[in-house]
């Protein structure tokens, strides 16, 4: 990411951040609520465009005009916090539509390749149920596998678990971790400390609309260099 | 810390505002009741026993303009007569004698009963004492003025005989338009909601010219004009009915546009994003994410359209129809234009009623069911 900005009508959101990440990094960015960083998620993959600023994907640049981002987006599957499942499918549909509808799969193939996804997450045993019969930590799994069998070179999480009841946390960040240890590339939006330095790679911390401090998880937690990185550290540990 | 001692001084006591338990609950309820039920009896049962018994014009009905000429003339007195009886005249002033006692005891006691059960029979009691006044005053006003003018034009069935067939007819007619007006209409709708989301003013433009012209002019206008405009306009040669079809799926597509815009408006963003950042074209997102679900969302209001057009098409009134064309209000209109007699009138009103009731009862559990959330996991799925 290139000097993004995004503002919205007059409120600046996004103050210019650089950043950049490599294959197999698990970029986690914390930080206040408000301080941008879900819109950086989603300037990630264009569901916001930035106002200025460029955006590449392997190197190519998806803030083009001319860059096909239906293209671009099954190479960068989306978790977000409300889940966003349709409820008016199962489970196994869900997962299966994009498979048939956008890449071609037959409905054997991706029959086959969504039991395998939903299995992964722990979830095989309730493809025929809806949304709706879920629990959120189990719609969340299943919106997980939703965007992993499109099988993405870039995972995003929009605060994954904030939606949901502390019990139903540890299985949602167990699958992500399992993700991480296969060498997903991934980045992470979170209020989960404890998964930020566990398996994060790097962490970022955001806040009003600027990258503040950014540097190895276990060095920030334990060696902080900003005032704010500080407190915002000591308000939340 | 230290906990703080207990203080010695008294706890102040509330008075007791509750004054003493009222009396009588049931009777309240029980007058109530009873009121309605006396109005209703003495009317309904003095009506049978006229209908029933040896028929006469009196003298008390020609001075009400019943003549003997009049066909059905004795059975219009009958109601003139039953309506006008000691046993309906005992029945109102019963009534509003029991209805008025049950609205002042319940209105002067129920603040004072002592359970919820006792108090809501004593409410209820009053609210229907004054129902039944009301009735009864309603009633008597009514039974003041010209009851038999009323009747000889309203309620005479005889000049009906031999329009059963004509009737039906009418019902057939007045459903097709009905259906087929709809069913047009929710397919130009759903094209024209979807145009008029659109991002781009230059799309958005010409579904809103569309949308708010017709929602903005008089149906009855626009069936009249639309009549000529295909036969003068276009040299569309087509039957009326057919006309009246087309004009009523373009009215109804506008209204329902509207419906659907909403709908698919009411849909989460999530959703939307969710579709799209798997990699759907906006059009798919539409197709498989987001309109399955506005779909379900927009039935209890587009049956509340249907409910809406089904009387509108009482409107084709103003076309020439041909007969066998007839709507069930056209019908009735001929039928009072040759005999002057508008108790057609009252049953094409039954005729309506007797479609829209249903109707109406459907909506309301459909829009129950959709609160109550079921719909999501009970739909049909993909």
């Amino acid at each position: 990411m290139d000097n993004v900005h995004k503002w919205f009508g007059n409120l600046h959101v996004l103050k210019g951040v650089d950043l950049e990440m490599y294959h197999r990094d698990v970029v986690v960015v914390v930080g206040p609520s408000g301080g941008g960083k879900s819109t950086l998620l989603r300037c990630v993959s264009m569901l916001e465009v930035p106002t200025t600023g460029r955006v590449f994907f392997e190197d190519r640049d998806i803030t083009d005009i001319r860059a096909n981002l239906n293209e671009v987006r099954t190479h960068i599957g989306i978790v977000f916090q409300a889940y966003n499942l349709f409820p008016h499918m199962t489970a196994l549909r869900n997962v299966t539509l994009a498979l048939e509808k956008v890449l071609g799969l037959s409905d054997d193939e991706a029959h086959d390749r969504a039991l395998d996804q939903l299995a992964r997450v722990g979830m095989g045993h309730k493809a025929s149920a809806y949304p709706g019969q879920l629990s959120g930590g189990q719609q969340q799994r299943v919106a997980i596998a939703r965007a992993l069998a499109m099988d993405p070179k870039l995972m995003l999480f929009d605060e994954p678990t904030s939606a949901l009841d502390p019990e139903l946390v540890g299985d949602v960040l167990e699958a992500m971790r399992k993700l991480a240890e296969n060498g997903m590339t991934m980045v992470v939006v979170t209020h989960e400390m404890g998964f930020a330095r566990e398996v994060g790679t790097h962490l970022v911390f955001m806040d009003q609309g600027v990258v503040v401090e950014e540097g190895r998880p276990t060095e920030v937690f334990a060696n902080p260099q900003h005032e704010r990185t500080r407190a915002f550290l000591s308000r939340i540990l | 810390m230290a906990v703080r001692e207990a203080t010695s001084i008294e706890p102040e006591v509330a008075p007791d505002v509750r004054g003493p338990t009222a009396p009588l609950p049931a009777t309240v309820l029980a007058l109530g009741i009873a009121s309605l039920v006396v109005i209703a009896l003495g009317v309904v049962v003095s009506q049978v026993n006229y209908a029933l018994s040896d028929r006469v014009l009196t003298q008390n009905c020609l001075d009400e303009e019943i003549s003997s000429t009049d066909n059905g003339a004795i059975g219009v007195c009958s109601i003139v007569e039953a309506l006008e009886d000691p046993l309906s005249t005992g029945a109102l002033y019963l009534g509003i004698g029991l209805g008025g006692s049950a609205l002042v005891l319940g209105a002067s006691t129920y603040r004072r009963m002592d359970s919820k059960r006792r108090r809501d029979q004593a409410i209820t009691g009053a609210v229907l004492g004054s129902q039944a006044v009301l009735l009864a005053a309603a009633i008597l006003w009514f039974r003041s003025a010209s009851p038999g003018l009323f009747a000889k034009h309203f309620l005479n069935f005889a000049d009906l005989q031999g329009y059963g067939g004509a009737f039906v007819r009418g019902a057939r007619n007045t459903l097709i338009m009905a259906f087929a007006g709809e069913l047009g209409g929710i397919v130009i709708g759903l094209v024209l909601g979807i145009l008029a989301l659109s991002q781009r003013r230059a799309v958005r433009a010409p579904a809103r010219i569309y949308i708010n012209f017709f929602r903005g002019t008089p149906l009855i206008w626009q069936l009249a004009t639309g009549y000529f405009l295909l036969l003068f306009g276009f040299g569309i040669r087509i039957s009326g009915l057919v006309v009246a079809i087309i004009v009523f799926a373009l009215n109804t597509g506008a209204y329902a546009a509207e419906v659907f815009r909403a709908g698919i408006q009411s849909i989460e963003r999530g959703q939307m994003e969710a579709a799209r950042s798997l990699g759907m074209s906006y059009i798919q997102a539409m197709r498989y994410a987001i309109v399955p679900q506005a779909v379900r969302r927009v039935i209890p209001p587009l049956m509340n359209e249907f409910v809406i057009l089904i009387k509108d098409t009482a409107l084709v009134v103003v076309l020439g129809l041909t007969a066998n064309e007839y709507d069930i209000f056209t019908t009735a209109r001929e039928g009072q234009s040759a005999t002057f007699n508008a108790s057609f009138f009252t049953v094409a009103a039954i005729g309506y009623l007797i479609v829209t009731l249903p109707l109406i009862r459907l909506v309301n559990a459909a829009e129950k069911r959709l609160r109550s959330g079921l719909v999501g996991i009970a739909g049909a799925g993909g």
